[in-house]
């Protein structure tokens, strides 16, 4: 059977969840949490057993194998009992368990969107700083476990570019900055084409927003079961925080109409089954203030964001400095708070402003620069734009040719994977 | 594993939902497993109208397809969906079949609304299991289906069939099986050897008798050769009128129309199985190798702690 007239498949596997579906959609089919629970109690077992059940133990293997779930699945699989544990394949945008993340794929493609993975082109997404290695390991598990036709990894900040490629115009250069739940980077991309040398990554992610929350709550006394507080925290960073434009002002605010400010959450412990309530004030605006003035949650990193940018921007090829500060696209489900691209803009617009206010000055107003416009793209589906990058990207007729195809894999082996033609262009 | 209801189907369910409270634009393919394919629609203009397209796999040349559709089709939309669902003629291009729902007259009660929404979701099952279904329901009431001359052919795979060879008594299903890779192939004959194997066991006295051969069996002599090429030898189940009493039957039909697919399933996951035997067994190698190395490396590893070696002023001269 030819595969290229069907859809091709595109799965974006990120920390937190994994995005997946059929190219020339505008949704994916699923979005669930990247998680697998696996019954690990049979392993344990096996050791006890003598050598005389070795039937047993291997059949006991064999069921161990198909026992496992993912996705959300997973999660209340391993609330109600203690045999399965919960098992996170992608850390910090990096692979970390690829046992996990094989098993990952094959419920993700059989149990989910349910397709023949023979019939499919695939297209996977990658971190900017994804290693040669995990490439190759990606593709031998895609081409040998699988057997698909064809596969492309693609580095998900450019599909994050690609996807406001069809909104507005056609505009391959810019920023990415993408902060998702286990990795924030800020990755500049000109013609499409990735600077890998101006990357920049920030260890504050969606996870730390969710912890620094955690902790916010558990310093003020909340009533919250402790074995439950990250779920709740991570509820409560999803559904009530946003970004403030002044942090002394919005102090002042909460506390002169608490009522107007301060949510509630209402809760059910776990174990007793007894309902709870909790209030959240403060942590509403300090979640995402991480990004901003990031000594409030610890001292290890203190360069806001804003200032990470202009760092990348400034280390770039000077002639690509005003589009790329002209076309910042956020991507990640992480800015997805209310209000974070106007106060990026803002704060980036400062920087920027007093920096050629300074060369006006040293100059003596001698010459006059043109102003630098400063843009920071937003658009309704941040959450999964690299998901939905990858699904404009997958529906083109040239996709099939610049994948790589199973008898290029039988011919050279894993390490055609090696190398992404997007980091190639300008070094 | 392969339950008969899509998984698109919290999608519907959303979308009945949404649709119904305010108008949503809705435009979405998926393709499933054996190049059966989904179009769904839902326009801004009229929110409670709901159109899916099907498109079935293409059909070998042994198997009847009345007007883009396998037998008993239309008959089964009609009895499983009722005054709801209108069949459009001709249907939409590049589909065999297009379905208009009307979701203003979906029933109030929000669980006969669910079991609807399943039931819609199971599309595949009605259409496609719907000369199976007929088959079986005469088999329970012994009886043979008329104006079908044995054996029968079913679409099940783009241009590959299975055969169902009625008896009043028994229907015998023989499938061909094919796959394309050569590991696939050997993995999928041992898979069916142990499957066969394991009918035998004690606990599946009442599961339908099922044999595996390298040969057609004798049931499909009559059918040409091209349709019997066969890599992965031959399945045949039999079916007693006990498989199939009352509420049996739909699963029945599901798994026989499934069974390519559940083959092809358990390769698969036998294939990663042996995947992560492989890469435990290369780590315990390269543990071995690890403990091996002399031990004056290992301890000034170990007082640096660090991945890279510092070099000092000392170092770099003796180097």
């Amino acid at each position: 059977m030819d595969p290229s007239p069907r859809p091709a498949v595109v799965i974006d596997n990120g920390s937190g969840y994994t995005k997946m579906g059929f190219a020339g959609n505008v949704e994916p089919c699923f979005i669930i949490p990247t998680v697998v629970a696996v019954n690990e109690s049979f392993l344990n077992q096996s050791k006890n057993l003598s050598k005389a059940n070795w039937l047993a133990q291997h059949n006991a293997g064999v069921m161990a194998d198909l026992d496992f779930f993912i996705g959300d699945e997973a999660l209340t699989k391993s609330r109600c009992s203690s045999t399965y544990n919960l098992n996170y394949p992608v850390q910090h945008g990096q692979v970390e368990n690829w046992d996990a993340m094989e098993r990952y794929w094959q419920q993700c493609i059989f149990n989910y969107l349910r397709c023949d993975p023979e019939d499919h082109y695939f297209l996977l997404t990658e971190s900017p700083l994804t290693s040669p290695e995990s490439r190759e390991y990606t593709g031998e598990i895609m081409f040998e476990t699988f057997n698909v036709p064809g596969l492309y990894i693609a580095v998900n900040s450019v599909l994050a570019l690609a996807a406001g490629y069809t909104t507005s115009k056609c505009e391959m250069t810019g920023v990415v900055v993408d902060v998702g739940d286990g990795a924030s980077h800020v990755v500049p991309v000109a013609d499409g084409y990735v600077i890998g040398s101006s990357i920049k990554s920030i260890p504050i992610a969606g996870k730390d927003v969710t912890l620094f929350v955690q902790n916010l709550m558990r310093e003020r006394g909340e009533n919250i079961p402790p074995d439950d507080s990250f779920e709740v925290a991570r509820k409560v960073k999803e559904m009530y925080c946003y970004t403030c434009s002044d942090i002394v002002k919005e102090f002042n605010k909460h506390d002169k109409e608490p009522i107007k400010y301060t949510r509630h959450w209402r809760g059910i412990k776990p174990k007793t089954g007894a309902p709870y309530s909790c209030d959240i004030g403060y942590e509403r605006f300090l979640g995402p203030e991480i990004f901003f003035s990031p000594e409030i949650y610890g001292s290890d990193f203190t360069t806001p964001l804003p200032v990470v940018i202009d760092k990348c921007i400034q280390s770039a090829p000077i002639d690509t400095r005003r589009s790329l500060y002209k076309n910042i696209v956020l991507s990640g489900g992480s800015t997805m708070f209310k209000d974070f691209h106007k106060r990026l803009q803002r704060d980036l617009k400062t920087i920027v402003d007093t920096r050629v206010h300074l060369s006006e000055a040293r100059l003596n107003g001698e010459i006059k620069s043109q102003p630098v416009e400063v843009n920071v793209v937003s658009h309704p589906i941040q959450r999964f734009a690299v998901w939905f990058g990858g699904s404009v990207l997958a529906s083109t007729p040239e996709f099939f040719t610049a994948c790589h195809t199973k008898a290029e894999y039988e011919e050279h082996g894993a390490s055609i994977c090696r190398t992404n033609p997007v980091f190639k262009g300008m070094y | 594993m392969l339950t008969s209801t899509l998984t698109i189907y919290t999608v519907l369910m959303l979308i009945t939902f949404f649709s119904l409270e305010k108008g949503v634009e809705l435009d979405h393919h998926w393709v499933e497993f054996d190049d059966v394919r989904y179009h769904i629609q839902v326009s801004m203009k009229n929110p409670h109208l709901l159109l899916l397209s099907v498109s079935l796999p293409t059909p070998s040349s042994e198997t009847i397809f009345v007007r883009g559709l396998p037998f008993g089709a239309i008959e089964a939309i009609k009895a499983a969906y009722g005054n709801l669902v209108q069949i459009l003629d001709p249907p939409r291009d590049g589909y065999n079949l297009t379905l208009k729902f009307n979701l203003a007259k979906l029933p109030a009660n929000p669980d006969q609304k669910h079991a609807f929404m399943v039931k819609v979701a199971s599309i595949r099952e009605v259409v496609l299991g719907a000369p199976l279904r007929v088959i079986l329901q005469h088999l329970a009431a012994r009886t043979v289906a008329p104006d079908l001359d044995p054996p029968v052919a079913l679409v099940h795979r783009p241009n590959e069939c299975f055969f169902l060879f009625p008896q009043a008594d028994k229907v015998t299903v023989v499938y061909p099986m094919r796959f394309n890779d050569s590991i696939d192939i050997v993995l999928a004959t041992s898979f069916l050897q142990e499957f066969v194997e394991a009918r035998r066991t004690a606990g599946l006295h009442n599961t339908p008798p099922c044999s595996w051969s390298v040969t057609p069996p004798l049931e499909i002599k009559g059918v040409p050769s091209d349709a019997l090429s066969a890599n992965a030898g031959f399945v045949t189940f039999v079916i007693y009128p006990r498989h199939v009493e009352g509420h049996k039957l739909d699963r029945t039909v599901w798994n026989l129309s499934t069974f390519h697919a559940y083959v092809s399933y358990h390769v698969k996951c036998s294939e990663g199985f042996m995947h992560t035997r492989m890469r435990r067994r290369v780590e315990s190698l390269i543990q071995a190798l690890d403990r091996a190395k002399p031990d004056a490396e290992n301890s000034k590893k170990t007082s640096f702690n660090r991945s890279f070696k510092r070099l000092g002023l000392k170092d770099s001269s003796t180097n």
